[in-house]
């Protein structure tokens, strides 16, 4: 019997029924795969000291200890001691340690996916330098494995394996950028068949906010970049990454390296999106199982790079005060600290800082999938409410930051608490103020 | 044979022993379990890794302000008993003539602090290990992660510091059985060390290490 | 000799007046050795009565495997004192070394004298019982000493064990004990033993154990059968360098600096902490020094296998094993099994891992 709280689907990678010691096979099986010898280091290190979850936003908000992040990880660490750890044939003779149950993997999806945003906080205040934040994403893959991972995220990392979108929409997206460039009157270059640079969208920026899709396009064509927009690697979004499903993910990703390889690109630009950055930037190469050939930038990083150069001016904005997030995936796992920084001080922008910026920023609570869960959404609101309230300290009058999926979550708690900010993308006040 | 000669004859020897040969045992399975390099492009060249993985080494010591204020007092108390023992073991007059002996060196130049001093040291490690203690029953995210490994790890301590303390007070009976108890508690700490957590003494550095060479080959927060 | 009977024996009280030691000094001579034995002063008056009331003893002094270092100190006294006159007022009916008499005159004379007090005599035994090949290693007048000691023991009212040979084997029963030398008391089980170690056992230890004997029956003993009057603190804790062992001053070499200020010899291989004897206090040569003071540190000599704790001038913790390859063997053998165990790890995880991809985490 289960003692999971929140309702879960079985469904997930396979997409069929497995029986229960089919799902307990697939996850170890994704479990083995990841035997690695730093992982193994990872498990092994810890101390139990407890520290991770004093970096946790869901245990501070809800000081419940089961969202102890190195407890998230309790199945991977209980397959590896078993099967691959330094005494395991003793811990499997004298039963120390016995399989992955059903029922325990069950048990373990509202933590794995419900309550963590893979944020990356966590690696960051472990004494022993575990990357706990990567043993979670490892006990994902077993949970997409043993169809495991809920119904959302599994259905739309299929979908977008499939088709390259997550979801169906009302009307194909090649179709709405067009629209986007249309309505917008700006030129939008897509399915070119060689450029420079290839470039993906947001699918939320696509349905939601499309001024953000029409202000990449304007700031790309007013600095001249030769890139294109391909209607059969569009979105940027990795719902495979989201799942856990390693294969899916790795299928979502090698749509977009053949493309970028049928354009000759030389570097594939991210948007306004935060874990696309990691699936192309840092997984991509290790997943499809060779070097990419071309490089990979966040839009912000790149055009930081373009002010630097002196390729692109920019003018000043009105005395405003601003709060800025940095999306989890983009600084602290993605290294881009600074670039954002750069842009906003060209624009003379008032950046009152948070108490917990840069690498130590909270997360929006939206990451790592937990938008698409509508069962983790009390939970989010709770995790949410200490950010709105840092933002709110800072005493800034405006909210910036440059990922998508951040700005849905923080509408979406900005609705629930009646919050005074609107979230505004930070290319879209960029392209508010070029120079020419 | 006397229980005081067990516990520094037969059975520190057959302790070292243990302790060797599980120490290489659990290090070398992990460290050959397989290493994988990353094909993805680098933000910072190898060397700032590796010096971003050897500054990790020590900085991961202390926490990140941002954090203090949640984790300063278990750190503190954490910290507070590992200098102790720290400082027992290795300037304490007796325990500098045990290791000098071990390991045959004479080593004119290893300073001792005085006995008193080590005593005060002694009473306040112990008390900090017992608030360690409560702390890991009471704080719900240390008692939900706990198990059997952290209690008897704790437990092994607890009875080297307390005969240890018992011995050179001349207090809790016949000083050679205090003394062969105190000594035979270290035996069964040298089995148990590469079995359970103690191995952190060894794997902080490759752990520490890594996590930072690989967070600062992204430039990622570290 | 001639047989003396035993209802004709005067009393100890008697051969005082005797000799004409007066009451006053009779009365010192006891409080002196209630106060070494560390009895309330209250008892002097009652030792006193007793021991005037004591008959002369018959004391039967049996030596085995010994040295005859402990009848030296026994009977070692730089003048004539108190306790010698007592000592001569026990009918010592048998030692090889004092008696006059030799060959079967004297082993029927000692035959005679436990058949006269025969349940009430005191059989003093020095030197270890050698056991190994039937007791072969040790014979006198034609018996095994295991054999003696079993025909002497019979008749005694208790047996003191002098030296740490008798009491627990010393010596002779060191590594690799190749007589199977043991102690009085791992042989004899049905008597009353006291066991007054050393070695040799302080002069003043031997005698007023058998004067508290003679007084009082056996005294109250320790876990090894020892007098605690005597040995019931270690010599650690009341040597008089104790304070510089306190302070972490101790000796390096002999004749360093420390040495020379007379610092703590822990260093040096001072068993002091480990042993029960009255050096410390008693000292000796009637209170002229004792070896800690005399520079060296204590050999721990009253303690059982004392000669196999290890070498003297190594201090009581050392290491007590002789390793000859073994730790490094585990090293290497953990290298081996760590690099197997990692070896079939790898194996299992191909099993498992299945047809499913290969990982994307390092």
């Amino acid at each position: 019997m289960t003692t999971a709280t929140q309702t879960f689907s079985r469904q997930g990678a396979s997409g069929t029924d497995l029986s229960p010691s089919e799902r307990e096979e697939h996850a170890m099986q994704a479990f083995a795969q990841n035997f690695g010898a730093y992982a193994a280091l990872n498990l092994e290190a810890c101390i139990h000291c407890g520290m991770c979850a004093d970096a946790c936003h869901f245990y501070i908000a809800t000081e419940d200890p089961k969202y102890t992040p190195i407890l998230k990880a309790e199945p991977f660490k209980q397959a590896f001691r078993r099967e691959s750890g330094a005494f395991a044939p003793f811990f499997k003779l004298l039963g120390l340690k016995s399989k992955v149950t059903v029922d325990q993997l069950e048990e373990w999806q509202e933590l794995l996916f419900d309550s963590c945003n893979l944020c990356g906080r966590c690696s960051l205040i472990c004494p022993m330098g575990i990357e706990v934040a990567e043993l979670i994403e490892i006990g994902r893959r077993g949970m997409a494995e043993a169809g495991l991972a809920p119904k959302a995220l599994a259905e739309r990392a299929q979908h977008q394996a499939k088709t390259g979108q997550p979801e169906e929409s009302v009307r194909p997206y090649p179709e709405v950028l067009t629209d986007i460039g249309r309505d917008h009157n700006v030129e939008i270059p897509l399915d070119r068949d060689s450029a420079d640079i290839m470039v993906c969208l947001p699918r939320t920026d696509l349905e939601q906010n499309p001024e953000s899709v029409a202000a990449m396009a304007r700031i790309l064509n007013s600095v001249g970049a030769d890139y294109t927009f391909r209607s059969d690697a569009l979105i940027a979004e990795n719902y495979g990454y989201y799942a856990g499903s390693t294969g899916l993910q790795k299928k979502i990703t090698q749509r977009v390296v053949d493309q970028a390889e049928k354009i000759g690109a030389s570097l594939v630009l991210v948007p306004e999106c935060g874990h696309a950055y990691t699936a192309l930037r840092w997984q991509a190469a290790d997943i499809i199982g060779e070097e990419l050939p071309f490089r990979v930038r966040h839009i912000t990083e790149y055009l930081a790079e373009l002010l630097a150069d002196g390729k692109l001016k920019l003018g000043k904005v009105n005395g405003d005060s601003f709060a800025f997030h940095d999306p989890c995936q983009l600084v602290r796992k993605g290294g881009i600290m600074d670039a954002p920084r750069e842009l906003m001080q060209a624009m003379g922008v008032d950046l009152r800082e948070m108490e917990n910026k840069k690498g130590f920023s909270f997360c929006c609570g939206g990451g790592g999938g937990v938008n698409d869960l509508e069962s983790a959404r009390p939970l989010r609101h709770r995790a949410q409410e200490l950010k709105l309230r840092e933002i709110d300290d800072t005493g800034a009058r405006r909210f910036l930051t440059s990922c998508s999926d951040c700005r849905v979550a923080f509408n979406d708690a900005g609705e629930h608490f009646n919050w005074d900010k609107k979230t505004e993308s930070l290319v879209e006040l960029v392209a508010a103020n070029i120079k020419e | 044979m006397t229980l005081l000669e067990f516990a520094r004859g037969p059975m520190l020897h057959f302790a070292l022993i243990v302790f060797v040969f599980g120490v290489l045992w659990r290090l070398v399975s992990v460290s050959l379990l397989g290493w994988r390099k990353s094909r993805a492009e680098a933000r910072n060249p190898t060397g700032k890794a590796i010096t971003g993985g050897a500054i990790a080494v020590g900085n991961r010591s202390w926490p990140h302000p941002e954090f203090l204020k949640r984790t300063a007092f278990g750190e503190a108390v954490g910290y507070g008993y590992h200098i102790g023992l720290f400082a027992i073991v290795l300037l304490g007059a007796p325990h500098v003539i045990f290791w000098k002996n071990l390991f045959g060196i004479s080593a004119t130049w290893w300073p001792t602090i005085p006995g008193g001093i080590i005593s005060v040291i002694s009473i306040v490690t112990i008390f900090l290990m017992l608030i360690a203690t409560i702390r890991r029953y009471m704080h719900p995210p240390l008692r939900r992660i706990s198990n059997f490994d952290d209690w008897f790890s704790l437990a092994i301590l607890y009875a080297l510091m307390i005969t240890g303390v018992l011995a050179v007070f001349g207090l809790g009976g016949r000083y050679e059985i205090i003394l062969a108890v105190h000594i035979i508690s270290f035996n069964v700490l040298l089995i148990w060390f590469p079995f359970g957590k103690l191995m952190h003494a060894f794997y902080i550095f490759p752990s520490r290490f890594i996590t930072g060479y690989k967070h600062e080959k992204k430039g990622a927060a570290s | 000799m001639s047989i003396n009977n035993r209802k004709e024996r005067p009393t100890i009280g008697q051969i005082m007046d005797e000799n004409g030691v007066g009451r006053r000094r009779f009365l010192k001579y006891c409080a002196g050795i209630t106060a070494l034995m560390a009895m309330p002063p209250g008892m002097t008056a009652a030792f006193a009565q007793q021991l005037r009331a004591a008959r002369r003893p018959t004391i039967i002094y049996m030596p085995f495997q010994e040295c005859t270092g402990c009848l030296e100190s026994l009977t070692r006294s730089f003048a004539p004192t108190l306790e010698s006159l007592i000592f001569e007022t026990i009918s010592l009916d048998y030692n090889h070394t004092l008696q006059a008499a030799a060959g079967h005159a004297a082993e029927e004379a000692r035959h005679e004298a436990m058949q006269e007090a025969w349940g009430e005599y005191i059989l003093i035994c020095d030197g270890s019982i050698p056991t190994s090949m039937n007791g072969i290693y040790g014979t006198s007048a034609g018996h095994s000493f295991v054999d003696q000691l079993h025909e002497a023991a019979e008749g005694a009212a208790a047996i003191v064990a002098v030296g740490v040979c008798a009491s627990f084997g010393g010596v002779g029963a060191a590594y690799p004990n190749p007589t199977g030398a043991v102690g009085i008391s791992d042989i004899i089980k049905d008597k009353p033993i006291i066991n007054v170690p050393g070695c040799p056992p302080i002069p003043e230890v031997m005698t007023g154990t058998l004067v508290s004997f003679l007084a009082s029956g056996v005294p109250d003993l320790d876990k090894y059968l020892r007098p605690k009057a005597f040995f019931g603190n270690t010599i650690h804790d009341r040597c008089y360098r104790r304070r510089f062992y306190d302070m972490g001053l101790f000796a390096e070499s002999f004749d360093d600096e420390g040495a020379r200020n007379g610092w703590c010899l822990y260093k040096l291989g001072c068993r002091g902490p480990t042993t029960y004897n009255a050096c410390a206090t008693i000292k000796w040569n009637g209170g002229t020094s004792w070896p800690v003071e005399a520079g060296h540190g204590c050999l721990g000599c009253s303690e059982p296998d004392f000669w196999d704790q290890g070498g003297f001038y190594e201090p009581v913790t050392s290491k007590l094993f002789n390793d000859t390859g073994q730790i490094a063997a585990g090293a290497v053998a953990g290298v081996a099994v760590g690099a197997a165990a990692a070896l079939a790890a790898n194996r299992r995880k191909k099993k498992l891992s299945g047809a499913a991809d290969k990982e994307t985490s390092s």
